[in-house]
This record gives structure tokens, sequence and C-alpha cells, in this order.
């Protein structure tokens, strides 16, 4: 059983905001969209529940036309980035909501609402009003409803970015566990987000989008690995991987005309000429006989700290393996990790991955 | 700080509230008690003799006022009804959406009188368009002068100029209402019905019964319909409380027992409202 998109595109102004997608979802697995903000998933989940009709193209599920069934005769669930609930009803009748349509027994609604209940943990809120709950638990409600339709297709828009860090970790564990679950009801998973950690953490299978276009499909491991291009190894990263001019030149890269690095051995087959080259933050060290970068931002992450650095036109973000405070224009000395550089062409294509053969 | 002198600045609302609402509501009270009428005006005092009279010998009083709760409560019941269906149906995109809203609220701003006035010709027995439309089908109703038509031309001539009124605050309160549980119940699985008995019909509650209210107390004061479609007959079969109280008060000058009707309708009035607030609250919110 999959469900299949062809040729979906959606183009309410000049822009599109689905540009011809093609993607196939097998029964029983997981995916994760990623994209930046506004490149589009929103849009292509609510294209797949029913909520928006695409401009052209098709969808079939089960090897019916799913475009012709209306929202709510269509057997998926959604959670929204916002928490939404119905506000005139408790939490116990929140989590019934969808059964009730389906005019099912009273006993077996209430078996189906304890044991959604019970998986996000929300048992002993049932008799609560949806504005008593915390941010977390409103979320938690609108989760247990769309687990409880145990619906063929499960969307989930970003569930996760509106909630507190702590929450976030603790509600994504949760996912981890709840997917394995599901796994076993045969229904396709779909989770949108923007966070590349995220998506790897889940582990399913990732569809790179930008500007309602995909980028790239894969196992998270082959998307992290061989970005097929400059953009999705833009957004696959956080922050971003570097990607700036350079010049192949002599088994030189030159960056500007002081970072001028000698290139790897695995290099040398590339012609001279102008490339994009790509490193990541994490691939970025500091080191006394490196190049000199002015700090322009420092940021403290965690154990962690970005550094936004600059040698003239070239800027890039190095992530150190330490909290550190760093003046502005102080100079740091920094080198790259030369075994881990990406070579794309100018148009964007990937040239050369270090984990290729 | 010590104001003193800060009672001074409620004054001119005290006054205003005074001069129109309280010293009325005493006046009406002590009238009521005397046997002010055209033989005999002043203000002397009978005691309790009017409220007497009131409630063990006049049975029209009270066949007026269940007249006036029958007609309230149906006009208002079917302002409900269409006025939300209406302002349902122009809730959403559809064409001339704007014509539309402008359309459903012209009985609104139309003078209530004039309106009366035109519909009296409307339902004339021998010389109005209505009849002369059914005659076709060889009927020609009595509209005005049988005890049952009469009152349902009443219903009719207030359903039609006051369902804009409930329209507007229905719409009002529908442009209102937060957008993301009907995304929700789409994908819950509910059909458009099933949308609005779920979800619309209870969000839309509290407005539901402010409006329901609002009009209730209007419906109660009819006058001016009754006065110029039927002036309360054939017989007495269209008269309502307020329009006894102006023939008792303003026709047959009983100042003392029309003040004694009034109080008594007032009473009434204020306990079977909260009665019904409470009754709308508990059915319509479930709480």
């Amino acid at each position: 059983m999959s469900l299949m998109l062809n040729h979906i595109s959606f183009k309410p102004t000049e822009e599109y905001h689905l540009n011809d997608i093609n993607l196939r979802f097998d029964s029983g697995k997981m995916y994760t969209i990623l994209g930046r903000t506004l490149s589009g998933k929103t849009t292509l989940l609510k294209t797949i529940a029913g909520l928006q009709t695409p401009d052209s193209g098709s969808i079939n599920f089960e090897d019916t036309d799913f475009l012709s069934i209306p929202v709510w005769k269509r057997n998926v669930a959604m959670v929204y980035q916002q928490f939404i609930n119905y506000p005139h009803l408790n939490v116990r009748d929140n989590v019934a909501f969808p059964l009730k349509q389906r005019k099912m027994d009273e006993n077996l609604i209430e078996k189906e609402v304890q044991e959604a209940m019970e998986k996000v943990g929300l048992i002993g809120f049932e008799s609560r009003k949806i504005q008593e709950l915390s941010g977390g638990q409103q979320q938690r409600v609108a989760l247990a409803r769309s687990l409880a339709k145990k619906a063929k297709i499960l969307l989930l828009d970003e569930p996760l970015v509106n909630l507190d860090y702590k929450l976030r970790e603790g509600l994504r564990e949760e996912f981890k566990k709840l997917f394995n679950v599901s796994d076993e009801s045969n229904s396709i998973l779909i989770y949108a987000s923007t966070d590349p950690l995220e998506a790897m953490q889940l582990n399913g299978d990732i569809i790179v989008i930008d500007e309602g276009k995909i980028l790239q499909t894969g196992t998270a491991k082959d998307v992290f690995e061989n970005p097929a291009t400059a953009k999705v190894a833009e957004i696959t990263n956080d922050p971003a991987m570097n990607i700036n001019k350079c010049l192949i030149q002599d088994n030189s890269l030159i960056m500007n005309d002081s970072v001028q690095i000698q290139i790897p051995d695995e290099l040398k087959t590339v012609p001279n000429g102008k490339y994009l080259v790509g490193i990541r933050a994490t691939d970025i060290y500091l080191d006394d006989q490196g190049f000199a970068f002015d700090v322009e931002i420092s940021e403290i992450s965690g154990s962690e700290t970005f550094l936004h650095l600059r040698n003239n036109n070239l800027k890039c973000v190095a992530t150190i393996e330490e909290v550190k405070t760093y003046n502005t224009n102080e100079v740091v000395k920094i080198n790259f990790d030369k075994s881990k550089i990406y070579l794309f062409e100018e148009s964007g294509d990937l040239r050369h991955s270090p984990y290729q053969q | 700080m010590n104001f003193k002198h800060k009672y001074v600045f409620l004054l001119p609302g005290l006054i205003v509230l005074i001069g129109i609402l309280i010293f009325p509501i005493i006046f009406t009270v002590r009238l009521s008690l005397s046997g002010w009428n055209s033989f005999n005006p002043g203000l002397d005092f009978i005691g309790l003799k009017n409220y007497i009279r009131l409630f063990t010998d006049d049975p029209r009083f009270w066949q007026s006022f269940f007249r006036l709760s029958f007609l309230a409560i149906t006009t208002v019941f079917l302002q409900y009804i269409i006025g939300f269906a209406l302002a349902h149906m122009v809730w959403k995109d559809i064409k001339f959406k704007r014509f539309f809203r402008v359309l459903f609220l012209i009985p609104m701003m139309t003078t209530p009188v004039i309106m009366t006035v035109i519909w009296r010709t409307f339902f004339h027995e021998s010389l109005g368009p209505l009849n002369d439309f059914l005659s076709i089908f060889g009927v020609q109703p009595p509209w005005l002068s049988s005890p049952g038509l009469a009152k349902v031309s009443i219903i009719v001539v207030e359903v039609w100029q006051w369902t804009s009124f409930m329209f507007l605050l229905m719409l009002a309160g529908l442009l209102s209402l937060p957008k993301e549980p009907f995304l929700a119940a789409a994908v819950d699985g509910a059909s458009p019905f099933k949308k609005f008995i779920y979800v619309t019909f209870p969000l839309m509650a509290p407005i539901s019964i402010g409006a329901i209210i609002i009009r209730l107390i209007e419906a109660s004061k009819i006058m001016d319909t009754v006065f110029v479609l039927t002036s309360g007959g054939p017989g007495t079969s269209t008269e309502t409380s307020s329009f006894f109280i102006f023939i008792k008060g303003l026709r047959e000058f009983q100042m003392g027992y029309a003040a004694t009707a009034s109080f008594t309708y007032l009473i009434i009035m204020i306990i079977s409202l909260t009665i019904i607030v409470k009754v709308l609250t508990k059915v319509l919110m479930r709480e």
C-alpha cells in the first residue's frame, strides 16, 4: 500500500508553493520532510490531508484517486504547529472527537481514548478544560486525538516547534517510541521539520524541500553524507554548511587571497576551475598555524560556541567544542579539516563528497 | 491624598440615572398604589386594591401576557433560525457576499411603523396584493380579521423586521470564531453538517444566548406592530401586555391601574428572563 503524489503543483500567486512534486510514501514507514520556513512543507501536508487542492497533478492512495475524496472522508490525521484543539470540549471529548464522527460504540471509544491518552501521558487530565492546560499538554491532546483516530496517514507539521526545549526533547523521544509502535499498524507517518538534527534523530527517510521543489530524498545517512546540491547541504546542517566560492588551481584550493589550502589527494583529479567549496561548521577547528579570521558574532549554544568569522569577503561559521566568550573583532586562527571538504559545481550540483569512494 | 469632593464628579451620571430610571420606577410603584383615573386624578392612597383587582379579577391582562409570551418566543425562535442560517450562508466565501450582507440588513434600517403600514396594505383582505395573488388559487384568507391568522400576520411582520438584527449579531459572532477548530474538525472526519453540529454551534452558544436574550427583551415590548397592524383585534385576540397597559393608561386613563399592570409586568419579565438565561446556558453550553 502506498501513497503516490504525481506532478503536484500549486501556484496561488506568482510564486510556486509546490512545484511538480513527485513522491512515493510506503505503508509502515516514516518520512521526514525537511525544509526551511516557507519552503512548502505545510502546503504539501495540507494537500495530502485535503485541506488544499493543488492546481494540477494527482494523488493516489490504495489505488483510489485521493483528490476526488473530500477531506473528512480521507483517512488522515494531522497535528499542527499551533496547538489546535476544540476549546468548547474537555480533554477526553477532544480526543474522542474523531471517533465520535465515525459513530463508534461508546465502550470502544472509551477504550481507544484511554489508550491514546496513556501513550502521550495525559492520564488524569480527562475532564480538564483545554484552556487550563499548558502548551505542551495542549499539543499532547492534539497528538492523542490524531493517534486515537488510527488513521492510515498521520501528518505531523512541526509539532514540537512551539514547545520549550525540555519538553521538546521529551516529546521527541516519545515520538520515536510512538512511531515504532505505529509501524505495526502499517500507517504512513509524515513529519515536517525545519530542524536537521530532529530529522536525523527521527531516522526516517528524509525528503528535502525548498521553494516548493523536492531537492533530494533518501535515508538520513545518505542525505547527510551526500547532499545532492549545495542548497541541500545548507538545509540539512545546523548551523548551515559553509558554502563559499573557490578556485582550484595547481593542487591548491583558493578561497580568497589569504585563505588557500593544499587539496587532499582524492581531489587531485578535479580539473582546475571555479567551484563551490562546502565545509561543515564542525569541521573547522582552532589552529595556531591556521588562517586569521575576525570574529563577527560569537554565540554560545549548549556546550558549544558558534563563531561567525570573516576574512575580507570570506565568511564562515565554526563550531567550537567548548564554551568560551570571544570579543567582537577578536582575531582567531582556524583551519579546515581537509578530509571533510565537499566540492560543488558552480551550478550547485555535488562534485565531490568525502564519503564517496 | 484626600479627595473629599471626589463624589461630586459622580453627580452628572447619578442625576441622569435618577431622572430617567430610578424616579420613574419609584413613581410607578407609588402610582400603582393610587386610584388615579379620569374622574379622580391625584395621588391618593388605596393600598393594594389595584393589585388585588389585577390578580383576581382581570383575565384580560393574563391572556394578553400569555399571548405576548407566545408571540415573543415564536418570533425570536424563527428569527434565530433564519438569522443564523443567513449569517452562515454569507460567512463563507460565496459570490456577491457583500451584496447579500447588505441586503439582509435592509429591514432593520427601515422604520417599523412605516413598514407595518406597508405590510397592512399588503395583507389587506380585498385590496392587498397578497390576496390578489392568492385569488388565482381561489383562496382569500382573512389575514387581519381572523384571530388565528392575525397572530400569524404579526409573527410574519416581526420576523421580517427583526431577523436582520439577529443576522447581524450571528454574523459578527461567526466572524469572531477561531479558524483552527474547523481545520481540526475537517481532518478529524467531520462532514460539513457534523462540523456545524459539533463545532460551529457549540462555539456560537454564548453569542446565541446573548442574541436571543436581547431579542426576547425587545420582542416583549412589541407594541407598534400590533398597534398599526391590528390594534389588538379582532376583539382582543392580538392584544399584548404593553398594548393592554397602553389602553388602560392612555385610552381609559386608569393611570393607577395601568401602573399596577406595568410594575407587575416588569417583575414577571425580570424573573422569567433570569430563568430563561439559566435554562439556555444549561441547554446550549452543557454546563
